[in-house]
């Protein structure tokens, strides 16, 4: 099927560290701390990280907003102990003082 | 998907996505996909592939979609949204590469014009199935001026922060659209009594990429779809619709949530409830039904679906920032979904005094307003103006944010910075 063979396309050209921007990471523009792969892995399959590092979130909210990506938007289960791992990521990097929003 | 069938509406909310590759695969294949090579790809082996740049991404794959787009600031790159500093908005009417985009799911493959067909059904006498050349030849074709506002516009600026695109101030435009009346559509397939709601389908895919799950799929009360100034349009700015915008078909529902205008447009379904598709219940596109403290909690049940969007105002020139004379002209555009604006206000000394701009009327009902005013300032230094519009009811723009769990309709005063030397 053509639509998900240049999806994958995309995924790979995302994902591969050699096609990353300059100033970006192999993980694009999340934040290089522990988790991030994690994170990235699981977030970046359907939408681009830059959606994740725009938010500002309380661990809880982070927590709820895991739960709907799977119950209302397709994502599969994270399973332990990777999800604590993700979301320990993004509560503390992603908080709710936005110390890594991205710069425009 | 196969367009000249009406699809059954899913609303469905779980199961696991269905893509070619299975989730476990798919994260699998995203930690290989450093070791992956282009050749397999592209179909192909690449001679050269030693020769190519560190960071080079091969034509064949390169999609970013901004083609005929200028200046936009991209939120998010999968699935594109991307908006427009407020000086790229200056133009009376807004140009196609300066429209912003904002997309839910994935683009369809295919956006060609010829073959796509706009299914009208539900709670309709007559069930239609119209070609874009159906609608051009069957009914009256207008081109209207007609404001698109992103209901999530200033949520940036929301504390404590809102989840979604961060949008600051440019999810807004006002293009010249062509198409035809939606209303005219309606009455040719005859509504029923008992509708009460349309529902709307596009034909992009969930970002899942479950076939069976829609990205978006929002509606409007009937009245709202009989009014003069809903199109169904295929143009915009005497040329097609941009795909990134929705081509080759849409809905342009001016001064509601620009999600009410879908893009790629391929079903109009009425219906005797309020639409229930995918963003239109839970919190989506709904704001409390009271007053709430800024990071309260608020019951799903509070919330209420979003209708037309609130009085607000943009300087489009000078940008923010800029050093200028002690005389600048100032000038911007005001909007108030469903109203018009009555007058625009600017301050130069911190909201202290006011001096009103000159307004233009509409160029039709449901177009944003141009104001301009030539502002004197008394010495050197810094400077802050702000706009403040008022609408035909009387209501003018707060301050302050009027803090909700979503960040929507955020129509606080534009401020820009300005400095004299």
């Amino acid at each position: 099927m053509k639509r998900a063979s240049v999806v994958i396309a995309a995924l790979v050209v995302l994902a591969n560290p050699a096609f990353a921007q300059d100033d970006e990471g192999p993980y694009g523009v999340l934040v290089d701390a522990p988790g991030v792969e994690e994170t990235y892995v699981n977030c970046a399959g359907c939408h681009s990280e830059m959606l994740v590092a725009q938010q500002g979130l309380t661990r809880e909210r982070w927590d709820k907003l895991l739960d709907w990506m799977v119950e209302e938007q397709g994502m599969w289960e994270i399973e332990e102990p990777e999800r604590t791992v993700v979301l320990d990521y993004l509560a503390t990097h992603y908080n709710t003082d936005r110390p890594n929003f991205p710069r425009r | 998907m196969d367009r000249t069938t009406p699809q059954p509406l899913t609303t469905d909310t779980a199961g696991e996505p269905s893509t070619e590759l299975p989730s476990a695969g798919r994260r699998d294949f995203l930690r290989f996909a450093g070791a992956a090579g282009f050749g397999a790809l592209i179909g192909t082996a690449i001679p050269f592939q030693r020769n190519m740049p560190p960071g080079y991404v091969p034509v064949a794959l390169a999609q970013d979609g901004l083609e005929g787009k200028d200046g936009l600031i991209v939120l998010n790159d999968r699935p594109m949204n991307a908006e427009l500093p407020p000086h790229l908005l200056d133009d009376p009417i807004t140009p196609t590469d300066r429209l912003f985009i904002r997309n839910n799911g994935i683009l369809p493959d295919d956006m060609s014009a010829e073959g796509w067909t706009l299914t009208v059904d539900g709670l309709v006498d007559t069930p239609l199935e119209l070609s874009i050349d159906d609608l051009r030849s069957g009914f009256e074709v207008v081109s209207m001026a007609l404001t698109l506002e992103c209901g999530g516009n200033g949520r940036a600026f929301f504390d404590p922060p809102a989840s979604g695109n961060q949008w600051t101030y440019g999810a807004v435009g006002c293009p010249m659209w062509t198409g035809v009346r939606l209303r005219d559509v309606l009455e040719r397939a005859g509504v029923k009594p008992e509708a009460i709601y349309t529902a709307h389908v596009g034909a992009d895919m969930h970002l899942s990429g479950d076939p069976d799950k829609l990205p978006i799929s929002r509606g409007v009360p009937i009245d709202k779809a009989m009014t003069d100034n809903v199109l169904v349009a295929f143009g915009m700015n005497d040329g097609p619709l941009h795909p990134m915008n929705g081509a080759p078909l849409r809905l342009v529902v001016p001064g509601w949530p620009g999600s009410c205008s879908q893009k790629w447009l391929t079903r109009i379904w009425l219906r005797d409830v309020v639409h229930d598709g995918p963003k239109m219940t839970g919190t989506s596109y709904r704001v409390p039904n009271r007053p709430v403290a800024p990071g309260e909690e608020v019951d799903t049940a509070d919330f209420v679906i979003i209708e037309r969007m609130p009085v607000k105002s943009l300087i489009t020139s000078p940008e923010t920032g800029a050093a200028v004379g002690e005389t600048v002209e100032v000038r911007g555009h005001a909007w108030s979904g469903d109203r018009t604006i009555s007058r625009v206000d600017l301050s130069y000394d911190f909201g202290a005094t006011w001096v009103e701009a000159e307004l233009d009327a509409p160029v039709n009902e449901g177009a944003w307003q141009n104001w301009r005013h030539t502002v004197t300032l008394p010495q050197a230094g810094y400077y802050e103006v702000w706009a403040k519009a008022t609408d035909s009811e009387g209501v003018a723009q707060p301050f302050g944010i009027d803090w909700n769990p979503k960040g929507y309709l955020n129509n606080s005063l534009h401020r820009v910075a300005l400095t004299v030397s």
